[in-house]
């Protein structure tokens, strides 16, 4: 379960402070597909980047499975990233250096995983991408790149899948392949999906959709505006 | 620990060739010290183990006084106690030597007499490999060394007239021990039989001859002898030397020559070092989005570290071996006479030379890596959520990052503890590190005013101009860390060279017009005026040939207090006061002096009783801090003499006409003392001339010598030619460094360029205005960091001149522009043409990969 307190962000700007996102309480469930919409600009992906840890809040307390990850030091918050939440990005960002295969392997190796080779070479497989486990990013789509990703977001079987904006970089078809990708291995894995989207089409297949306006929470059938 | 191992192996497999320039300076570096380690090692081990048979002998006692009774009999005394098990007489003396029919040639040679037993140890070799018997050498027999044969045109079976006496040349030296081919010396070895040589009365008063007594001594009464010899003949002029302390000063100097050489050698790594450390700092920017990456996928900060610093080892590893295989193709690359000429017949790689140079490759390419690498600790996984990558170095940067400053004065004093380490010297370590500190220190500055000096220009109507500036400006730009690794490449191969100059300057002093070519010496006071008229007849112009008399002598005592001359060591090590010098006296001043201190004394002669008086020279004044009025004691002849300093000289060493002499003295008592003269002469131009006066004055009178200072600077010059040519290897290896450097900060940024330029063109640039972009940018570059390395080197090598190498300090201007004209030259070509690829790039395919 994913739980916000009264989180917010504001940032220096000029010689004043901007607020990115105005103090929110929001629950998110085990097991649920949850989307987040909104326009450009209104906090959409720093409210997933707290989720995740990757950045701090300036106020509030999150809570990931119990754990609130508020407090915890950014070693540990990597550690945390790596065995509970994948985390899938709209320019993908795998290593260019490292073949689909190894970008796979990466995170198991990390987190001292069993059987890394042949856990990476199923997840391949997972995604349809068996047979292209050794080229580089540089050789593969957008639409295999993102599965890569996707392949590797779940390399530690983690409870938590983040999704920014994951087909903001593809054509529709393609886009939509990855959604459906996403949702298969919801069903298979009884993970917690949460996207970001503008997409008024993919906002449409989560169970539970928060819309955020400037920073607030406008609407959420989960959630209630702090 | 897997995972980092594994990580840094993949990494590599991309990074390898973008830091492949940086190790290979590592690589030369590394090269440079394993090499010349190696073959002074060699030497050195070569030298040692021959210890006995460069002296023939276990202990051998000097003098060149001759053995008076007393001192034979505190000699012969002391060895009676010791465990001798033989004893050999030598007498070693520069003398002429010519043919006695035929040739019209007279040659200075180095006369040895030996008796039967010489020499203990060694072999002495023959041409033709005959082996050396002293039967050859009896009734008046010589062995000559074979450069004899052409100069005087005989041949074995012929006559030889030395000290006008009679002697067959029965055979030519290949080998001699004790006696190095290549080596310095004034003219060919003569060999002849001991008791023949007293017979030709060489060894007169004056005479310039060494008195040797070689022994044979039990092993363990080698050094209790050699002490005891030193203790009990301390005040006779004598030295002992035993072949253990030959052993122990032969290391002791080589280990000197080697720690001083490989500073050269880590210099070069030092280079390279600076290479990776601006390597690294670009590579760890274009590693940023990666390194967010592994974050985000849940790697510490250590273990991010790890796998960046583990690569950094990796490649240090690999570029100090491949320095070893640079080395292991260097050493083989030099002809076995060569090295074999100063010693050493086995040769090759030694293991601690290349445990020596691998270590510090890895070392330096590990410190220069670190500081830079802690930047990965800033990186936050957040960016990756970010549109746009941005740089480590933002505004955070100007806070002080405590970890990163306490890293680097760990690594600043690891700098100074390995710069000692391969000098043997904390303080030659010291100059190195604080020298190199301090340049960069400049250079940074002058990157900085440089920098804010060219804001103006980014208004310049000019585009090219303007956007070169823009470029140099940037954030992230390269400026600086190209001003400083160019900077001090060229600064280093413009210092090396200046300093090069500046020593041929000063070695290469040819003989000037009108000056004296030719000295002659042990002229006896019965042979002046014969000597004299024989000169002048034969001089150029007539002009009157002048004699000057000569006496040797010690210093004694300063102001009351002695002059210790313990041992042979201890004088050398303590400067040359103690030394033997040659001194004169007379009433006025040479051509070639002018007084600096005190007053010229009267024309009138002192009593001879009465307190004497000396004018010194200045160096004597300024090294010993001998002044105006001090006294001070020598020994002259034997006899002690007072006198009284009552003036300080300059002298022109440069003009040789009227000769120069730290110690002059006010005629008076050294008038009545025994002594020789020497005459300084403009000999004959005429090469058949100059042999001839030779000849004669040989032939009449047999015991002078005559030295020719164009066949001395001949000699002087094969020497010199050796070192300049060693010289300008060590510059050219800094420069092709420097030049790595170069390419290398060219091809690190090439990424960032390649989209720069894919940009300006889709907006319309064509290829020329890039690269006149590009040229101005770095020739821009190339002008300041040559600038900065030219005033650098022209600091060094006044500094290095006066007080190290205490020769006339030349500012070699000419050199100086050059070298700033050809940095500029060099680093604007090369940022031109490591550029070419992102001038013919397609813009599309760019723009996609960013």
């Amino acid at each position: 379960m994913i739980e916000l307190r009264g989180v917010s962000k504001i940032v220096p700007s000029g010689n004043g402070t901007l607020t990115i996102l105005h103090p929110t309480d929001l629950t998110i469930p085990e097991g649920r597909v949850v989307t987040i919409v909104g326009a450009s600009g209104s906090g959409k992906s720093t409210l997933l980047g707290l989720i995740a840890g990757l950045d701090a809040p300036s106020s509030g307390r999150i809570v990931i499975d119990g754990v609130e990850i508020t407090s915890l030091s950014e070693d540990a918050l990597a550690q945390l990233r790596g065995s509970r939440i994948g985390f899938v990005f709209q320019s993908f960002h795998l290593l260019p250096s490292l073949t689909a295969f190894e970008n796979v392997l990466v995170p198991i190796e990390i987190a001292g995983g069993a059987n890394p080779a042949s856990r990476a070479r199923a997840l391949l497989g997972e995604v349809g991408l068996a047979d292209r486990a050794h080229h580089y990013p540089s050789q593969l789509s957008g639409g295999e790149q993102q599965r890569v990703a996707i392949a590797r977001a779940l390399a530690n079987d983690p409870p938590i899948v983040l999704a920014d904006e994951p087909t903001g970089n593809l054509d529709s078809a393609t886009g939509r392949q990855v959604i459906e990708l996403l949702l298969e291995i919801h069903r298979a894995r009884r993970t917690t999906l949460v996207v970001v989207t503008h997409d008024p089409e993919i906002a449409a297949i989560a169970e539970t959709t928060i819309r955020l306006k400037d920073g607030k929470v406008v609407d959420a059938a989960v959630a209630s505006a702090g | 620990m897997l995972f980092i191992v594994r990580m840094s192996l993949r990494e590599l497999r991309a990074s390898w060739r973008r830091l492949l320039f940086f190790f290979l300076c590592v690589a030369v570096g590394v090269g440079a010290i394993v090499t010349l380690r190696s073959i002074i090692q060699s030497l050195r081990y070569g030298l040692m183990s021959e210890a006995r048979s460069l002296i023939a002998s276990d202990v051998i006692v000097q003098t060149n006084r001759g053995w008076t009774p007393p001192v034979r009999g505190r000699v012969d005394a002391i060895l009676a106690t010791a465990p001798v098990l033989a004893r050999s007489e030598s007498i070693e003396t520069p003398t002429m030597v010519r043919a006695e029919q035929g040739s019209t040639v007279a040659r200075m040679v180095e006369l040895r007499g030996v008796e039967p037993t010489f020499p203990f140890y060694g072999t002495l070799t023959l041409a033709n490999g005959a082996r050396y018997s002293h039967r050859v050498l009896e009734g008046r027999g010589a062995l000559v060394g074979p450069e004899l044969l052409v100069q005087l045109g005989v041949a074995v079976g012929d006559r030889l007239l030395i000290g006008g006496q009679p002697f067959t040349i029965r055979g030519v030296i290949e080998k001699e021990p004790g006696r190095r081919i290549g080596a310095f010396s004034f003219g060919a070895r003569v060999l002849v039989d001991l008791a023949d040589l007293r017979t030709t009365g060489l060894l007169g008063f004056g005479s310039r001859a060494s008195y040797q007594l070689l022994l044979k001594v039990d092993e363990g009464g080698v050094e209790p002898l050699a002490r005891q010899l030193r203790d009990g003949l301390r005040d006779d002029f004598v030295s002992t030397r035993s072949f253990r302390a030959l052993e122990g000063d032969i290391g002791e100097d080589l280990q000197r020559a080697e720690n001083y050489l490989s500073l050269v050698g880590f210099v070069i790594v030092v280079l390279g070092g600076i290479g990776v450390w601006s390597v690294t700092r670009v590579f760890v920017r274009q590693k940023i989005k990666s390194v967010a990456i592994l974050k985000c996928l849940g790697a510490t900060t250590s273990q991010v570290l790890a796998i960046y610093v583990a690569q950094v080892t990796s490649l240090g590893l690999a570029g100090s071996l491949v320095g070893v295989v640079l080395a292991w193709l260097a050493i083989r690359s030099i002809p076995a006479s060569v090295v074999a000429s100063f010693g050493a017949s086995v040769y090759g790689l030694t293991a601690s030379a290349v445990v020596q140079g691998v270590a510090v490759g890895l070392l330096v390419s590990l410190l220069f890596a670190l500081v830079p690498l802690l930047e990965v600790r800033r990186v936050k996984p957040l960016l990756l959520l970010r549109g746009g990558l941005f740089p480590v170095a933002g505004p955070r940067a100007f806070r002080i990052d405590w970890l990163q400053a306490a890293t680097t004065v760990v690594v600043a004093a690891s700098l100074l503890v390995l710069a000692s380490w391969q000098a043997g010297s904390f303080r030659a370590g010291g100059l190195v590190t604080g020298g190199f500190a301090a340049i960069a220190v400049v250079l940074y500055a002058v990157a900085w005013g440089f920098v804010r000096a060219t804001g103006p220009l980014t208004r310049a109507r000019w585009f090219p101009l303007r956007h070169a500036v823009l470029r140099l400006r940037r954030p992230g730009n390269q400026t600086r860390v190209i001003l400083l690794s160019v900077g001090i490449g060229c600064f280093f191969v413009l210092a090396v060279r200046a300093l090069q100059e500046n020593l041929i300057a000063e070695a290469v002093i040819d003989v000037r017009e009108g000056a004296a070519d030719l000295f002659v010496i042990d002229i006896q006071a019965d042979q002046t005026s014969g000597v004299s008229e024989l000169l002048t007849r034969a001089g150029e112009g007539n002009a009157p040939a002048r004699l000057v008399p000569t006496l040797r002598a010690r210093v004694t005592a300063v102001r009351g207090r002695d002059v210790n001359l313990e041992g042979f060591s201890d004088v050398r090590g303590r400067g040359s006061l103690a030394r033997e010098y040659t001194v004169t006296y007379r009433a006025g001043l040479a051509e070639n002096e002018e007084i600096i201190g005190g007053q010229a004394w009267p024309e009138t002669p002192l009593s001879a009783e009465g307190p004497q008086e000396v004018s010194i020279e200045q160096s004597i004044h300024e090294r010993f801090r001998i002044n105006v009025g001090d006294t001070m004691r020598f020994d002259v002849a034997g006899r002690p003499l007072e006198a009284r300093v009552v003036s300080v000289r300059r002298v022109r060493w440069e003009d040789s006409r009227s000769g120069g002499f730290m110690f002059v003295f006010r005629p008076g008592a050294l008038a009545r003392a025994p002594h020789t003269f020497v005459a300084f002469v403009r000999g004959p131009a005429d090469a058949t001339a100059r042999a001839r006066l030779q000849y004669d004055l040989v032939s009449r009178y047999p015991n002078i010598t005559a030295i020719d200072a164009r066949d001395i600077l001949a000699r002087i010059r094969a020497v010199v030619d050796n070192v300049v040519l060693a010289i300008s290897i060590v510059g050219g290896i800094a420069l092709a460094s420097g030049v790595l450097i170069l390419i290398g900060a060219v091809a690190m940024t090439r990424f960032e360029r390649v989209y720069e330029a894919a940009i300006l063109r889709t907006l319309g640039a064509n290829t020329r205005l890039l690269a006149a972009m590009i040229a101005l940018e770095y020739s821009a570059l190339g002008t300041i960091a040559g600038a900065v390395g030219a005033v650098g080197a022209l600091g060094l090598t006044w500094a290095v001149a006066t007080y190290l190498l205490d020769i006339v300090w030349r500012p070699a201007p000419g050199l100086l522009a050059l070298g700033i004209v050809l940095t500029a030259t060099l680093v604007a070509g090369v940022g031109v043409a490591a550029s070419v690829d992102v001038l013919r790039k397609k813009p599309l395919g760019a723009l996609r990969a960013e």
